[in-house]
């Protein structure tokens, strides 16, 4: 097991070589290009303004070097060893401890590692309940429908699992604003933010005092949270719980599930004590790509809900040409769909023990 | 075999598991209470100084002193204030509320100099301030800081004399030291300020003459000169000349912003991004004659433009602009009409939009190198359709790169009226003619005449415009094939000059300068004469007109340019756009300005009376 760890961990290396080589092309050959001229915004400057802008970005970031001596840099700032550079990049000696830099964001001249750090947080939260919720509701329809499979129930939710997962996120995401968030309407939730103005103020827990029930920050946060989560999750209800039901439902006609009620078992111990247990497996295989999705963040829900995660991140550094954000952000999630796939697979050793790799 | 867990076991689980999370959550409250005790702490701290301060002037005789020559005292109120004056003597005038609004995005920092985005610059308009500002009645500039300045005969020399009663908002007094830092501090080339170092190169030198006189030295006699040196953000040398020791903090800095203006940061040194809004809180040591009415100043961050509209219903934000079609459904809207005032107004310093036909292309002159051709070009684009059909009256068609209210601008010149016949006579007397009867025109040479119009993709009303404008072009045999562009690809064919025609568009300010878009020494590569226009008479004058300081000299040189352009139509310039904008009704004392509406002016002239404030603190 040892060993096969420690292969696939090895293999890693040249498939994240790969996908930064990659990434880095495409980035250098887009038309519009990387170059000190994308930060430059505005319309409104004056030439001079805008050629001492130019100079100090390209000097900042040596933008005037040919690619392929910037993809190299890059690849010796990120790398763990390497060579050592002082602030006015010149290459100093050779260290097994220089520490990674994930450099400093063109968009943003901030380094890349503290913004990643800003937004992450974010990005997890939201994920963090989101998943659960998924997994849990999807889960529990999935056996229901199962067990009582051809009836009203199973019918009904096949039907409305299908339907929710045909809606676009964009619309559910207005209408749910335009509703549940709307004077017009249902006024019950916020309209932006992952926490209000107020709450900054307000203790951590709820409590109540001479002015009535006060939210604290716990609640608030979790006030805000409600209408990103329901749009964010309610799309992978329809997919997890036709796998569940299909591999519970295969599961419940098998050999052993037979045998189990032969031996005078009660259907519920065999459902959960055998049946369940081996209907984790493809669960296991969908959730190896779980890992990335957690820091990678939904675009259009955090436009939305003016949410500044990593979607928004990736979409803004990508818009900018931000090389060295898009580059740490493909990078991190390439690394974190690897080890996904390993977990997946370490996992796989655990529900079902005939999974061996020795 | 493993043995079954019990009901039991579940419930010793879930308690153990319940007192972990309480344990977790608790710990949580206690240091939120610590911050917020140490925040009280340092408000404390700070009032007993202020009130050391004050005993200690008190008994010393100062206060009285100085109460003897206090200008308000004497019912005297500077010129800067009037406006604030008289809004705080309106019978239903109350301090108190706050003022909330929307960014459409994330800003990434609110540092002075290092921002480079208008909301920062908007923020920062609340706490920084300079020597002089612009009256919105007059458009003249009159002293904010500066008490009065003079300037030499041959211009280049601007002494202001400065009000000896500012201090920044931490207490610490305001003197001519500070302008002299703020100027040294832009011009260290290892602070990231690029952009402000290529304005202020045009100084020779900022000394200090004494604790309240601040001298200006030019390089050149400049037109610009005045609004240049006054215009400087004044930053407290205490607060940030550590800086110069440690630049590279300084430029990823995200919100160091300390200044003498209405309003602070609550810590001048530690605004974060991941706020998630920026609030600005009232400056109670504010040095003005008028003090600003809101306690708060407070900015949401909502990107999506549906959750911005309801926000702006539910009350929560004070302003909405909203587009051409929008304002018109809105305007309809009850619920809407019943919460809000509308305005439809144009800014003097608004931009316009212009379509520009590139005269030179890989070295050699492109079709569009022929004066009459760019003329047919104008007649052909009917500007009036554009602003109807597309944008709904809410804009006006644009003569030259003047307002039609500056003072630059010859108002005998009238804009092109749309004319097929003359367009088609132009291009006729160009040697264009439909030769095989495709009803496209063919050149001398028989190559068809069509081109690209490049333009930016995102922008809804634009991609309508130009789909109308092929319309239009078609009938008079010319055709014109749209290329939307995304923005950095865009940017760089401007640079390399790669492009047939462009539409975009162009700020203004009060005074527009020509130099940058019509010198022929801008059609450099990366200048931003992208269309390679060149005349050697406008050349004169754009040059003869920087250089002249006196305003009554400068503006017939200004006319007779226009004229050129004219002309020349080096551009075909289409419109100035309203802003629309929708303000909550509790804000009162909106008024319409020669710079626009007057929401949100400085020094603050609007206010919620008593009986409509909904925030308290």
């Amino acid at each position: 097991m040892l060993t096969y760890l420690l292969r696939r961990l090895l293999l890693m290396i040249p498939t994240l070589l790969g996908i930064t080589v990659l990434v880095f092309s495409v980035m250098a050959m887009s038309p519009g290009g990387i170059s000190a001229q994308t930060l430059i915004g505005g319309m409104d400057m004056k030439p001079q303004e805008k050629q001492a802008l130019l100079d100090y970005y390209n000097k900042r970031y040596g933008l005037d070097q040919p690619a392929p001596v910037q993809y190299l840099r890059w690849l010796n700032n990120v790398s763990p060893i390497g060579f050592v550079s002082d602030s006015q990049g010149q290459r100093g000696e050779f260290s097994f401890s220089k520490g990674m830099d994930l450099g400093t964001s063109f968009q943003y001249g901030r380094p890349v590692s503290d913004i990643l750090a800003e937004r992450i947080p974010i990005t997890l939260l939201l994920n963090l309940v989101t998943l659960p919720f998924t997994y849990i509701i999807a889960i529990m329809v999935g056996m229901k429908a199962a067990t009582q499979r051809g009836s009203a129930f199973d019918l009904g939710a096949g039907m409305s699992m299908l339907a929710l997962w045909s809606i676009p996120t964009m619309l559910a995401g207005v209408l749910l604003l335009g509703f549940f968030a709307n004077v017009q309407y249902f006024q019950w939730f916020p309209t932006a933010g992952i926490s209000s103005r107020e709450a900054q103020d307000m203790p951590f827990l709820p409590y109540w005092d001479e002015g009535g029930f006060v939210r604290g920050f716990l609640l608030d946060r979790i006030w805000h949270l409600i209408l990103p989560v329901i749009c964010l999750s309610y799309g992978g209800f329809a997919a997890l719980t036709k796998l569940t039901r299909t591999s519970i439902l295969e599961n419940l006609h098998a050999d052993y599930a037979r045998t189990a009620r032969a031996k005078g078992l009660a259907e519920n111990d065999v459902l959960w004590k055998h049946v369940f247990r081996n209907s984790l497996l493809p669960l296991i295989t969908v959730s190896a790509g779980l890992l990335p999705s957690l820091l990678a963040g939904s675009l259009i829900v955090e436009n939305i809900f003016s949410i500044n995660g990593m979607g928004q991140l990736a979409v803004e550094a990508v818009k900018g040409r931000d090389r060295e954000l898009v580059l740490s952000i493909t990078w991190i999630s390439g690394f974190l769909t690897l080890i996904g796939y390993l977990i997946a697979d370490f996992c796989y050793t655990l529900a079902d023990p005939r999974v061996s790799y020795d | 075999m493993q043995t079954p867990s019990t009901t039991r076991d579940w419930i010793l689980y879930s308690l153990l598991s319940l007192t972990i999370v309480l344990i977790v959550l608790a710990m949580y409250q206690i240091d939120r209470q610590w911050l917020k005790l140490s925040e009280m702490q340092a408000a404390l701290s700070e009032q007993a100084k202020d009130m050391r301060e004050l005993r200690g002037a008190i008994s010393s005789g100062a206060l009285a002193a100085s109460a003897s020559t206090n200008s308000t005292a004497n019912g005297e109120v500077a010129q800067a204030f009037q406006r604030a004056y008289a809004a705080s003597r309106q019978p239903d005038y109350a301090q108190g509320d706050w003022s909330v609004d929307a960014f459409f995005t994330n800003l990434k920092t609110i540092t002075p100099l290092v921002s480079s985005d208008a909301y920062a610059s908007n923020v920062q308009s609340y706490v920084l301030e300079s020597l002089i500002t612009r009256n919105p009645d007059t458009l003249e500039w009159e002293g904010l800081v500066a008490k009065d300045w003079t300037i030499s005969e041959d211009g280049l020399v601007i002494t202001f004399r400065m009000r000896e009663d500012v201090s920044f908002s931490d207490g610490k007094p305001l003197t001519a030291d500070d302008v002299v830092f703020s100027f040294n501090f832009i011009m260290t080339d290892a602070i990231q300020a690029p952009r402000e170092r290529a304005y202020l190169e045009k100084i020779k030198s900022v000394t200090a003459n004494g604790k309240y006189e601040v001298v200006f030295t030019f390089k050149e006699p400049y037109f610009e000169a005045l609004s240049l040196a006054g215009g400087i953000g004044i930053m407290p040398k205490h607060f940030y000349e550590p800086y110069l020791k440690e630049p590279q903090k300084f430029n990823e800095s995200k919100g160091l912003l300390l200044g003498s203006g209405p309003y602070r940061l609550n810590d001048p040194k530690n605004w974060t991004p991941d706020k998630g809004n920026i609030e600005l809180v009232r400056n109670e040591r504010y040095w003005g004659d008028v003090q600003p009415s809101y306690h708060r100043i407070l900015w949401k961050i909502i990107q999506n433009d549906s959750a911005r509209l309801t926000t702006f219903r539910n009350g929560d934000i004070d302003s909405y602009s909203a587009r051409p079609v929008e304002y018109q459904e809105l305007k309809k809207d009850p619920q809407i009409q019943a919460k809000s005032q509308n305005f439809e107004y144009m800014p003097p310093v608004v931009g316009y939009s212009w379509i520009g036909w590139n005269q030179e292309r890989g070295g050699k002159p492109t079709r569009f190198a022929d004066k009459r051709v760019r003329q047919a070009m104008t007649y052909l684009t009917d500007v009036s359709r554009v602003i109807k059909d597309v944008f709904l009256d809410y804009a006006e068609p644009a003569v030259s790169p003047f307002s039609k209210t500056s003072k630059q601008h010859d108002a005998a010149l009238q804009p092109y009226q749309a004319d097929l016949e003359k367009a088609k006579a132009l291009l006729k007397d160009a040697g264009y003619q439909d030769k095989n009867g495709d009803g496209v025109l063919e050149d001398k040479a028989g190559a068809p005449f069509e081109f690209k119009l490049t333009y930016f993709q995102a922008n809804e009303d634009t991609k309508r415009m130009v789909l109308l404008l092929k319309d239009l072009y078609a009938r008079a045999g010319v055709k014109l094939i749209p290329t939307p562009q995304e923005w950095p690809v865009m940017l760089e064919n401007l640079d390399k000059k790669d492009f047939d025609a462009i539409t975009l568009g162009w700020t203004s300010g009060i005074e527009t300068d020509l130099y940058q878009m019509f010198h022929s020494s801008q059609a450099v590569s990366k200048g931003d004469n992208y269309v390679s226009y060149n005349n050697p008479a406008l050349d004169k004058l754009i040059d003869d007109a920087r250089r002249t300081v006196d305003e009554g000299k400068r503006m017939p040189l200004w006319q007779q340019a226009e004229h050129i352009l004219y002309e020349d139509q080096p551009y075909t310039f289409l419109m100035r756009r309203k802003s629309l904008l929708f303000v909550d009704k509790r804000i009162h004392n909106l008024q319409m300005t020669k710079l626009g509406l007057n929401f949100g002016s400085l020094p603050l002239e609007n206010y919620v009376p008593l009986a409509q404030q909904k925030y308290t603190q």
